[in-house]
Protein backbone atom coordinates (compact mmCIF):
# COMPACT_ATOMS: atom_id res chain seq x y z
CA UNK A 1 0.00 0.00 0.00
CA UNK A 2 1.15 3.28 -0.53
CA UNK A 3 1.54 6.10 2.06
CA UNK A 4 -0.79 8.68 2.20
CA UNK A 5 -0.91 12.22 3.58
CA UNK A 6 -2.62 15.38 4.16
CA UNK A 7 -1.13 17.88 2.61
CA UNK A 8 -3.97 20.79 2.66
CA UNK A 9 -6.92 22.17 5.01
CA UNK A 10 -9.21 24.56 4.96
CA UNK A 11 -12.59 25.51 6.63
CA UNK A 12 -15.30 28.18 6.16
CA UNK A 13 -16.92 29.91 9.01
CA UNK A 14 -19.67 27.64 10.94
CA UNK A 15 -22.50 29.01 12.32
CA UNK A 16 -26.00 30.52 10.97
CA UNK A 17 -24.85 31.67 7.67
CA UNK A 18 -26.16 33.65 5.38
CA UNK A 19 -24.48 32.10 2.35
CA UNK A 20 -25.30 29.74 -0.50
CA UNK A 21 -24.41 26.08 -0.43
CA UNK A 22 -22.14 27.00 -3.25
CA UNK A 23 -20.73 29.53 -0.92
CA UNK A 24 -19.92 27.41 1.48
CA UNK A 25 -18.18 24.93 -1.05
CA UNK A 26 -16.33 27.96 -1.83
CA UNK A 27 -15.07 29.11 1.01
CA UNK A 28 -13.65 25.59 2.04
CA UNK A 29 -12.43 25.15 -1.41
CA UNK A 30 -10.47 28.39 -1.51
CA UNK A 31 -8.94 27.81 2.38
CA UNK A 32 -7.93 24.62 1.61
CA UNK A 33 -6.28 25.49 -1.79
CA UNK A 34 -4.54 28.53 -0.06
CA UNK A 35 -3.20 26.27 2.58
CA UNK A 36 -1.44 24.45 -0.65
CA UNK A 37 0.14 26.77 -2.93
CA UNK A 38 1.76 24.19 -4.84
CA UNK A 39 -2.10 22.70 -5.89
CA UNK A 40 -3.93 24.39 -8.32
CA UNK A 41 -7.68 22.92 -8.92
CA UNK A 42 -6.87 21.33 -12.69
CA UNK A 43 -4.12 19.15 -10.44
CA UNK A 44 -6.78 17.37 -8.45
CA UNK A 45 -7.39 14.10 -9.63
CA UNK A 46 -10.13 13.25 -7.74
CA UNK A 47 -13.01 14.50 -5.38
CA UNK A 48 -15.22 12.98 -2.50
CA UNK A 49 -17.63 15.16 -1.14
CA UNK A 50 -19.53 14.27 2.35
CA UNK A 51 -22.90 15.74 2.75
CA UNK A 52 -26.20 14.42 4.73
CA UNK A 53 -29.59 16.47 3.31
CA UNK A 54 -29.07 18.86 0.85
CA UNK A 55 -31.97 16.75 -0.95
CA UNK A 56 -34.10 19.38 1.69
CA UNK A 57 -32.22 21.55 2.44
CA UNK A 58 -30.50 22.75 -0.31
CA UNK A 59 -32.85 21.40 -2.84
CA UNK A 60 -29.69 19.48 -4.61
CA UNK A 61 -28.67 16.46 -5.22
CA UNK A 62 -25.46 15.46 -7.78
CA UNK A 63 -23.55 17.08 -4.97
CA UNK A 64 -20.25 15.78 -5.78
CA UNK A 65 -20.32 17.05 -9.82
CA UNK A 66 -21.70 20.35 -8.52
CA UNK A 67 -18.87 20.79 -5.68
CA UNK A 68 -16.27 19.91 -8.27
CA UNK A 69 -17.61 22.48 -11.09
CA UNK A 70 -18.27 25.17 -8.15
CA UNK A 71 -13.73 24.30 -7.28
CA UNK A 72 -12.77 24.18 -10.94
CA UNK A 73 -11.89 20.16 -10.25
CA UNK A 74 -12.20 18.07 -13.45
CA UNK A 75 -11.81 14.93 -11.58
CA UNK A 76 -10.11 11.95 -13.30
CA UNK A 77 -9.76 8.93 -11.09
CA UNK A 78 -12.29 9.76 -8.29
CA UNK A 79 -15.44 11.43 -7.96
CA UNK A 80 -18.49 10.54 -5.12
CA UNK A 81 -20.58 11.66 -2.50
CA UNK A 82 -20.79 10.22 1.17
CA UNK A 83 -23.55 9.95 2.97
CA UNK A 84 -23.10 8.43 6.32
CA UNK A 85 -25.29 10.70 8.45
CA UNK A 86 -23.00 12.74 11.23
CA UNK A 87 -19.63 10.27 9.95
CA UNK A 88 -20.13 11.25 6.10
CA UNK A 89 -16.94 13.60 6.09
CA UNK A 90 -14.82 10.52 7.68
CA UNK A 91 -16.06 8.05 5.43
CA UNK A 92 -15.24 10.32 2.27
CA UNK A 93 -11.57 10.92 4.10
CA UNK A 94 -11.60 6.74 4.33
CA UNK A 95 -12.60 6.04 0.59
CA UNK A 96 -9.63 8.92 -0.39
CA UNK A 97 -7.41 7.43 1.36
CA UNK A 98 -7.80 3.52 -0.43
CA UNK A 99 -7.76 4.98 -3.37
CA UNK A 100 -4.43 6.41 -2.93
CA UNK A 101 -3.14 3.62 -0.81
CA UNK A 102 -4.24 1.41 -4.05
CA UNK A 103 -2.24 3.43 -6.10
CA UNK A 104 -5.63 4.64 -8.25
CA UNK A 105 -4.75 8.25 -7.64
CA UNK A 106 -2.36 10.58 -6.40
CA UNK A 107 -3.87 13.96 -5.46
CA UNK A 108 -7.88 13.76 -4.16
CA UNK A 109 -9.61 16.44 -2.25
CA UNK A 110 -12.64 15.98 -0.07
CA UNK A 111 -14.75 17.98 0.92
CA UNK A 112 -18.02 17.83 3.56
CA UNK A 113 -20.19 20.88 3.03
CA UNK A 114 -23.82 21.19 4.70
CA UNK A 115 -26.24 23.90 4.77
CA UNK A 116 -29.14 23.05 7.79
CA UNK A 117 -30.52 26.21 8.75
CA UNK A 118 -32.64 26.74 5.25
CA UNK A 119 -35.23 28.25 5.64
CA UNK A 120 -34.75 27.27 9.24
CA UNK A 121 -33.09 25.14 12.12
CA UNK A 122 -36.44 23.47 12.17
CA UNK A 123 -36.29 21.93 8.98
CA UNK A 124 -32.61 20.27 10.06
CA UNK A 125 -34.77 18.62 13.55
CA UNK A 126 -36.98 17.37 10.90
CA UNK A 127 -34.96 15.78 8.69
CA UNK A 128 -32.62 14.88 11.98
CA UNK A 129 -35.34 12.16 12.22
CA UNK A 130 -34.06 10.42 8.45
CA UNK A 131 -30.92 9.09 10.69
CA UNK A 132 -33.05 6.58 13.07
CA UNK A 133 -34.93 4.02 11.42
CA UNK A 134 -38.38 5.66 10.02
CA UNK A 135 -40.72 2.93 10.36
CA UNK A 136 -39.63 1.85 13.50
CA UNK A 137 -38.22 4.86 15.56
CA UNK A 138 -38.42 7.98 13.61
CA UNK A 139 -42.44 8.09 13.24
CA UNK A 140 -42.95 8.08 17.27
CA UNK A 141 -40.47 11.67 16.31
CA UNK A 142 -37.53 10.33 17.98
CA UNK A 143 -34.50 12.58 16.88
CA UNK A 144 -30.46 12.46 17.89
CA UNK A 145 -30.44 14.10 21.48
CA UNK A 146 -32.78 11.38 22.70
CA UNK A 147 -30.84 8.88 21.86
CA UNK A 148 -27.68 10.16 23.36
CA UNK A 149 -30.40 11.06 26.60
CA UNK A 150 -30.46 7.38 26.98
CA UNK A 151 -26.96 7.22 27.11
CA UNK A 152 -26.32 9.81 29.87
CA UNK A 153 -28.53 8.33 31.96
CA UNK A 154 -27.31 4.84 32.36
CA UNK A 155 -23.68 6.67 32.84
CA UNK A 156 -24.80 8.46 35.46
CA UNK A 157 -26.97 5.37 37.02
CA UNK A 158 -24.03 3.39 36.79
CA UNK A 159 -20.74 4.82 37.66
CA UNK A 160 -22.21 8.10 39.42
CA UNK A 161 -21.38 10.47 36.95
CA UNK A 162 -22.95 14.05 37.49
CA UNK A 163 -24.88 16.68 35.56
CA UNK A 164 -22.11 18.84 36.49
CA UNK A 165 -19.69 16.60 34.90
CA UNK A 166 -21.32 16.35 31.68
CA UNK A 167 -21.63 20.54 32.01
CA UNK A 168 -18.03 20.28 31.96
CA UNK A 169 -17.58 19.18 28.82
CA UNK A 170 -19.80 21.96 27.19
CA UNK A 171 -17.57 24.46 29.41
CA UNK A 172 -14.43 23.06 27.77
CA UNK A 173 -15.67 22.73 24.28
CA UNK A 174 -16.82 26.26 24.58
CA UNK A 175 -14.12 27.44 26.18
CA UNK A 176 -11.75 26.25 23.31
CA UNK A 177 -14.10 27.31 20.80
CA UNK A 178 -12.84 30.95 22.01
CA UNK A 179 -9.87 30.49 20.26
CA UNK A 180 -11.28 29.22 17.15
CA UNK A 181 -12.48 32.51 14.94
CA UNK A 182 -14.61 29.75 12.67
CA UNK A 183 -16.26 28.25 15.67
CA UNK A 184 -19.87 28.87 15.51
CA UNK A 185 -20.20 29.92 18.87
CA UNK A 186 -16.50 32.58 20.23
CA UNK A 187 -17.59 33.73 23.70
CA UNK A 188 -17.32 30.92 25.96
CA UNK A 189 -19.76 29.36 28.39
CA UNK A 190 -19.52 29.39 32.81
CA UNK A 191 -20.10 26.32 34.51
CA UNK A 192 -23.39 28.32 35.62
CA UNK A 193 -24.25 28.86 31.85
CA UNK A 194 -24.42 25.24 31.16
CA UNK A 195 -26.13 24.28 34.64
CA UNK A 196 -28.75 26.60 33.78
CA UNK A 197 -28.98 26.50 30.02
CA UNK A 198 -32.75 25.11 29.25
CA UNK A 199 -33.01 21.10 28.81
CA UNK A 200 -33.39 19.54 25.64
CA UNK A 201 -33.50 15.74 26.96
CA UNK A 202 -33.17 14.44 30.22
CA UNK A 203 -30.48 15.05 31.50
CA UNK A 204 -28.87 16.65 27.87
CA UNK A 205 -29.30 20.83 28.63
CA UNK A 206 -28.85 23.09 25.78
CA UNK A 207 -25.15 24.15 25.93
CA UNK A 208 -24.37 20.31 26.39
CA UNK A 209 -25.86 19.55 22.90
CA UNK A 210 -24.28 20.57 19.47
CA UNK A 211 -26.25 23.56 17.64
CA UNK A 212 -27.60 23.54 14.16
CA UNK A 213 -24.77 24.54 12.01
CA UNK A 214 -24.22 25.42 8.12
CA UNK A 215 -20.37 25.49 7.05
CA UNK A 216 -17.45 23.36 5.15
CA UNK A 217 -14.46 21.96 5.53
CA UNK A 218 -11.87 20.63 2.96
CA UNK A 219 -8.51 18.51 2.88
CA UNK A 220 -6.30 17.47 0.22
CA UNK A 221 -4.86 13.93 0.25
CA UNK A 222 -2.01 12.74 -1.92
CA UNK A 223 0.51 9.95 -2.06
CA UNK A 224 3.75 9.61 0.11
CA UNK A 225 6.06 10.63 -3.29
CA UNK A 226 3.61 13.59 -4.49
CA UNK A 227 3.48 14.85 -0.59
CA UNK A 228 6.95 15.06 0.26
CA UNK A 229 7.09 16.66 -3.19
CA UNK A 230 4.63 19.70 -1.65
CA UNK A 231 5.32 20.08 1.17
CA UNK A 232 7.96 19.73 3.97
CA UNK A 233 5.48 19.23 6.54
CA UNK A 234 2.71 16.08 5.40
CA UNK A 235 0.43 15.09 8.52
CA UNK A 236 0.62 11.37 7.28
CA UNK A 237 -2.23 8.91 7.83
CA UNK A 238 -0.95 6.17 10.42
CA UNK A 239 -4.39 3.96 10.99
CA UNK A 240 -8.30 3.93 10.65
CA UNK A 241 -10.85 2.03 12.00
CA UNK A 242 -14.52 2.13 11.36
CA UNK A 243 -17.70 -0.65 13.13
CA UNK A 244 -21.00 -0.86 13.23
CA UNK A 245 -22.73 -2.33 16.35
CA UNK A 246 -26.03 -1.74 14.83
CA UNK A 247 -28.95 0.57 13.37
CA UNK A 248 -31.87 0.65 15.50
CA UNK A 249 -31.45 1.57 19.38
CA UNK A 250 -33.07 -2.44 20.56
CA UNK A 251 -30.04 -3.38 18.72
CA UNK A 252 -26.75 -1.92 20.16
CA UNK A 253 -25.32 -3.45 23.53
CA UNK A 254 -28.09 -3.32 26.41
CA UNK A 255 -26.34 -0.82 28.04
CA UNK A 256 -25.59 2.30 26.53
CA UNK A 257 -23.02 3.19 28.35
CA UNK A 258 -20.60 0.82 26.44
CA UNK A 259 -20.01 1.46 22.84
CA UNK A 260 -18.18 -1.61 21.61
CA UNK A 261 -18.30 -0.38 18.04
CA UNK A 262 -15.88 3.05 18.80
CA UNK A 263 -13.65 0.68 20.60
CA UNK A 264 -13.44 -1.79 17.94
CA UNK A 265 -12.84 0.58 15.54
CA UNK A 266 -10.21 2.54 17.47
CA UNK A 267 -8.50 -1.00 18.55
CA UNK A 268 -8.01 -1.45 14.74
CA UNK A 269 -6.94 2.18 14.40
CA UNK A 270 -4.58 1.71 17.14
CA UNK A 271 -2.99 -1.86 15.70
CA UNK A 272 -2.81 -0.17 12.50
CA UNK A 273 -0.28 2.33 13.71
CA UNK A 274 1.13 0.73 16.07
CA UNK A 275 0.35 3.17 18.97
CA UNK A 276 -1.95 2.93 21.87
CA UNK A 277 -4.12 5.66 23.47
CA UNK A 278 -1.42 6.95 25.78
CA UNK A 279 0.53 8.28 22.93
CA UNK A 280 -2.21 10.72 21.62
CA UNK A 281 -1.41 14.19 21.65
CA UNK A 282 -4.48 15.36 20.55
CA UNK A 283 -8.30 14.23 19.84
CA UNK A 284 -10.95 15.37 18.02
CA UNK A 285 -13.77 13.07 18.85
CA UNK A 286 -17.43 13.46 18.31
CA UNK A 287 -19.05 15.27 21.16
CA UNK A 288 -22.31 15.74 19.85
CA UNK A 289 -23.46 15.47 22.83
CA UNK A 290 -21.41 16.25 26.29
CA UNK A 291 -22.08 12.25 27.17
CA UNK A 292 -20.85 11.06 23.64
CA UNK A 293 -17.25 12.97 24.49
CA UNK A 294 -17.26 11.16 28.28
CA UNK A 295 -18.20 7.81 26.81
CA UNK A 296 -15.62 8.22 23.83
CA UNK A 297 -12.54 8.84 26.79
CA UNK A 298 -13.74 5.30 27.78
CA UNK A 299 -13.80 3.35 24.77
CA UNK A 300 -10.37 5.15 23.17
CA UNK A 301 -8.90 4.33 26.50
CA UNK A 302 -8.17 7.55 27.46
CA UNK A 303 -9.16 6.13 30.81
CA UNK A 304 -11.20 3.53 32.52
CA UNK A 305 -15.00 2.44 32.00
CA UNK A 306 -17.08 4.40 34.18
CA UNK A 307 -13.92 7.46 35.07
CA UNK A 308 -14.56 9.77 32.64
CA UNK A 309 -16.58 11.82 34.68
CA UNK A 310 -13.59 12.60 37.44
CA UNK A 311 -10.75 12.33 33.95
CA UNK A 312 -12.87 15.64 32.87
CA UNK A 313 -13.33 17.41 36.22
CA UNK A 314 -9.67 16.78 36.96
CA UNK A 315 -8.51 18.54 33.46
CA UNK A 316 -6.98 15.29 32.20
CA UNK A 317 -8.58 16.14 28.66
CA UNK A 318 -7.42 20.05 28.67
CA UNK A 319 -4.35 21.45 27.89
CA UNK A 320 -1.58 20.58 30.55
CA UNK A 321 -3.94 17.02 31.26
CA UNK A 322 -2.98 13.80 29.47
CA UNK A 323 -4.61 14.40 25.92
CA UNK A 324 -6.32 17.68 24.68
CA UNK A 325 -9.44 16.79 23.46
CA UNK A 326 -11.47 19.17 21.08
CA UNK A 327 -8.95 21.79 21.00
CA UNK A 328 -10.98 23.70 18.06
CA UNK A 329 -14.01 23.44 20.44
CA UNK A 330 -15.83 20.16 19.54
CA UNK A 331 -18.56 19.88 18.01
CA UNK A 332 -20.44 21.40 21.03
CA UNK A 333 -18.76 24.69 20.41
CA UNK A 334 -18.03 24.94 16.75
CA UNK A 335 -21.39 23.52 15.66
CA UNK A 336 -21.96 20.66 13.51
CA UNK A 337 -22.61 20.71 10.02
CA UNK A 338 -23.28 17.37 9.67
CA UNK A 339 -20.94 16.30 6.61
CA UNK A 340 -18.51 18.79 7.50
CA UNK A 341 -17.79 17.60 10.92
CA UNK A 342 -15.19 14.58 9.79
CA UNK A 343 -13.31 16.76 7.91
CA UNK A 344 -13.24 19.68 9.72
CA UNK A 345 -11.54 17.41 12.26
CA UNK A 346 -8.90 16.43 9.72
CA UNK A 347 -8.26 19.91 9.24
CA UNK A 348 -7.45 20.71 13.06
CA UNK A 349 -5.40 18.03 13.43
CA UNK A 350 -3.52 19.05 10.35
CA UNK A 351 -2.54 22.31 11.22
CA UNK A 352 -2.54 20.78 14.87
CA UNK A 353 0.38 18.72 13.61
CA UNK A 354 2.39 21.43 12.04
CA UNK A 355 2.15 23.91 13.97
CA UNK A 356 -0.02 25.89 12.65
CA UNK A 357 -3.20 26.24 15.22
CA UNK A 358 -2.03 29.44 16.92
CA UNK A 359 -3.79 30.51 20.02
CA UNK A 360 -4.97 26.85 20.56
CA UNK A 361 -1.53 25.41 19.77
CA UNK A 362 -1.39 22.04 21.30
CA UNK A 363 2.04 21.62 22.46
CA UNK A 364 4.82 20.01 20.06
CA UNK A 365 1.93 17.28 18.94
CA UNK A 366 2.63 14.61 17.22
CA UNK A 367 0.10 12.11 17.39
CA UNK A 368 -3.73 13.37 16.77
CA UNK A 369 -7.28 11.28 16.74
CA UNK A 370 -10.33 11.72 14.69
CA UNK A 371 -13.42 10.01 16.30
CA UNK A 372 -16.66 10.50 14.40
CA UNK A 373 -19.85 8.81 14.63
CA UNK A 374 -23.18 8.08 13.15
CA UNK A 375 -25.50 7.83 16.33
CA UNK A 376 -24.06 5.41 19.54
CA UNK A 377 -23.37 2.32 17.25
CA UNK A 378 -21.47 3.31 14.46
CA UNK A 379 -18.10 4.94 14.79
CA UNK A 380 -15.19 5.86 12.34
CA UNK A 381 -11.06 6.45 14.10
CA UNK A 382 -8.83 7.87 11.84
CA UNK A 383 -5.19 8.46 13.21
CA UNK A 384 -2.75 11.11 11.60
CA UNK A 385 1.13 11.78 12.91
CA UNK A 386 3.60 13.65 12.10
CA UNK A 387 6.00 10.56 11.27
CA UNK A 388 5.05 8.57 8.55
CA UNK B 1 -44.53 31.76 -2.53
CA UNK B 2 -44.82 29.20 0.81
CA UNK B 3 -42.25 26.65 1.67
CA UNK B 4 -43.61 23.43 0.99
CA UNK B 5 -42.87 20.76 3.60
CA UNK B 6 -45.73 17.92 3.31
CA UNK B 7 -44.53 14.95 4.19
CA UNK B 8 -45.29 11.87 6.05
CA UNK B 9 -43.52 10.62 9.01
CA UNK B 10 -45.35 7.21 9.65
CA UNK B 11 -44.41 4.01 7.82
CA UNK B 12 -46.75 2.49 5.06
CA UNK B 13 -48.98 -0.64 7.14
CA UNK B 14 -51.21 -1.75 4.16
CA UNK B 15 -51.23 -5.18 3.11
CA UNK B 16 -50.65 -3.51 -0.32
CA UNK B 17 -47.49 -1.88 0.88
CA UNK B 18 -45.52 -4.13 3.10
CA UNK B 19 -44.83 -7.14 3.93
CA UNK B 20 -45.39 -6.87 7.88
CA UNK B 21 -48.89 -5.86 7.58
CA UNK B 22 -50.04 -8.55 9.32
CA UNK B 23 -48.08 -6.78 12.30
CA UNK B 24 -50.00 -3.57 12.10
CA UNK B 25 -53.21 -5.50 11.33
CA UNK B 26 -52.80 -7.06 14.97
CA UNK B 27 -51.14 -3.85 16.13
CA UNK B 28 -54.71 -2.27 15.61
CA UNK B 29 -56.50 -5.03 17.22
CA UNK B 30 -54.51 -4.93 20.59
CA UNK B 31 -52.20 -7.61 19.99
CA UNK B 32 -47.90 -7.18 19.84
CA UNK B 33 -46.83 -9.59 17.25
CA UNK B 34 -43.57 -10.50 15.57
CA UNK B 35 -42.05 -12.65 13.59
CA UNK B 36 -40.58 -16.49 14.27
CA UNK B 37 -38.45 -18.04 11.88
CA UNK B 38 -40.10 -21.38 10.83
CA UNK B 39 -36.48 -22.10 9.69
CA UNK B 40 -34.34 -21.91 13.03
CA UNK B 41 -37.39 -20.98 15.48
CA UNK B 42 -35.79 -17.55 16.16
CA UNK B 43 -38.32 -14.93 17.30
CA UNK B 44 -36.87 -11.56 16.03
CA UNK B 45 -37.68 -7.72 16.86
CA UNK B 46 -38.59 -5.48 15.49
CA UNK B 47 -40.48 -8.31 12.77
CA UNK B 48 -37.78 -8.88 10.07
CA UNK B 49 -38.05 -10.27 6.08
CA UNK B 50 -35.89 -13.10 6.34
CA UNK B 51 -34.09 -14.60 9.31
CA UNK B 52 -30.03 -13.11 9.35
CA UNK B 53 -29.26 -16.69 11.05
CA UNK B 54 -30.82 -19.28 8.81
CA UNK B 55 -31.67 -17.22 5.69
CA UNK B 56 -35.15 -18.23 5.58
CA UNK B 57 -37.78 -16.26 4.67
CA UNK B 58 -40.76 -18.64 5.95
CA UNK B 59 -42.12 -17.34 8.94
CA UNK B 60 -45.14 -17.56 11.59
CA UNK B 61 -46.58 -14.49 13.52
CA UNK B 62 -46.26 -15.39 17.77
CA UNK B 63 -47.43 -13.27 20.09
CA UNK B 64 -45.86 -10.86 23.02
CA UNK B 65 -46.86 -9.77 26.12
CA UNK B 66 -48.82 -7.03 26.32
CA UNK B 67 -46.74 -5.77 29.46
CA UNK B 68 -43.36 -5.00 29.80
CA UNK B 69 -40.87 -2.64 31.77
CA UNK B 70 -39.51 0.49 31.16
CA UNK B 71 -35.51 -0.37 30.86
CA UNK B 72 -34.37 3.10 29.64
CA UNK B 73 -36.11 6.60 29.56
CA UNK B 74 -35.69 10.28 28.85
CA UNK B 75 -37.73 12.94 28.24
CA UNK B 76 -37.49 15.44 25.77
CA UNK B 77 -38.99 18.73 26.77
CA UNK B 78 -37.97 21.25 23.56
CA UNK B 79 -36.26 20.69 19.66
CA UNK B 80 -38.97 17.83 18.54
CA UNK B 81 -39.58 17.52 14.89
CA UNK B 82 -42.60 19.41 13.64
CA UNK B 83 -46.26 17.85 14.57
CA UNK B 84 -44.38 15.97 17.24
CA UNK B 85 -45.63 17.51 20.86
CA UNK B 86 -43.46 17.79 23.77
CA UNK B 87 -42.70 16.63 26.72
CA UNK B 88 -42.37 13.37 24.97
CA UNK B 89 -41.22 10.71 26.89
CA UNK B 90 -38.89 8.33 25.00
CA UNK B 91 -38.61 4.62 26.47
CA UNK B 92 -36.82 1.30 25.42
CA UNK B 93 -39.59 -1.22 26.84
CA UNK B 94 -38.37 -5.04 27.92
CA UNK B 95 -41.03 -7.03 26.31
CA UNK B 96 -40.40 -10.88 26.61
CA UNK B 97 -36.82 -10.08 26.50
CA UNK B 98 -36.95 -8.08 23.67
CA UNK B 99 -36.17 -4.12 23.75
CA UNK B 100 -38.57 -2.59 22.26
CA UNK B 101 -38.55 1.00 21.37
CA UNK B 102 -41.46 3.29 22.10
CA UNK B 103 -43.01 6.02 23.51
CA UNK B 104 -45.23 6.24 26.99
CA UNK B 105 -48.58 7.94 26.35
CA UNK B 106 -50.30 9.89 29.34
CA UNK B 107 -47.64 9.30 31.64
CA UNK B 108 -46.25 12.32 34.28
CA UNK B 109 -42.69 12.63 32.84
CA UNK B 110 -41.27 13.07 36.15
CA UNK B 111 -42.82 9.53 37.59
CA UNK B 112 -41.31 7.35 34.85
CA UNK B 113 -39.08 5.07 36.43
CA UNK B 114 -36.61 2.50 35.22
CA UNK B 115 -38.54 -0.99 36.15
CA UNK B 116 -41.94 0.25 35.94
CA UNK B 117 -44.54 -2.12 34.75
CA UNK B 118 -45.89 -0.59 31.15
CA UNK B 119 -48.64 -2.38 29.02
CA UNK B 120 -49.13 -2.02 25.05
CA UNK B 121 -51.31 1.31 23.95
CA UNK B 122 -51.55 1.33 20.47
CA UNK B 123 -51.57 4.40 19.28
CA UNK B 124 -53.71 5.51 16.16
CA UNK B 125 -52.01 8.36 13.76
CA UNK B 126 -53.05 9.83 10.80
CA UNK B 127 -54.94 7.34 7.64
CA UNK B 128 -52.32 7.09 5.07
CA UNK B 129 -53.05 8.41 1.86
CA UNK B 130 -55.17 5.83 0.84
CA UNK B 131 -57.37 6.18 3.98
CA UNK B 132 -56.17 2.77 5.59
CA UNK B 133 -56.11 3.49 9.13
CA UNK B 134 -51.98 3.61 10.90
CA UNK B 135 -50.72 2.28 14.23
CA UNK B 136 -48.02 2.70 16.40
CA UNK B 137 -46.75 0.35 19.39
CA UNK B 138 -46.99 2.57 21.91
CA UNK B 139 -47.33 2.07 25.76
CA UNK B 140 -48.45 3.73 28.78
CA UNK B 141 -47.69 3.00 32.56
CA UNK B 142 -50.02 0.39 33.71
CA UNK B 143 -52.20 -0.16 36.28
CA UNK B 144 -51.43 -1.30 39.24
Amino acid sequence: MNEVALVGAGVSKFGVRKATYRDLIWEAGKACFDSTPGVRPGDVEGLVVGSVMPERTAFQSHIASLAAEALGIRPSALSARTEHMCASGTVGIRYAYAFIAAGLADLVMVLGVEKLNQPSGDEAILNMGTGVDREWEAAFGLTAPPCFALAAQRHMAAYGTSEEQLALVGVKNHTHATKNPNAHFTRGATLDQVLCSRMISTPLRLYMCSPITDGAAAVLLASGERARALTDRPVWIRGTGQALDGFQLTSLHEDYAHWPALRRAAGAAYRMAGVGPADVDLAEVHDCFAIAELIAYEELGFCKKGEAGPFVAAGRSDYGGDVVVNPRGGLIGCGHPLGATGVAQAAEVFVQLRGEAGARQVPDAALGLTHNNSGMGEHVVMLYGREA
Amino acid sequence: MSYFRAIDPFPLESAEQTKLHEFYRHLGEGRLVTTRCAGCGATAWPPRGFCPACVSDRFEWVDLAREGTVHAFTVQETGLPAGFEAPRVFAIVKVDGHRVFTILTGADPGAVRVGQRVALAPLRVADDPTGHPRWLPAFRVASP
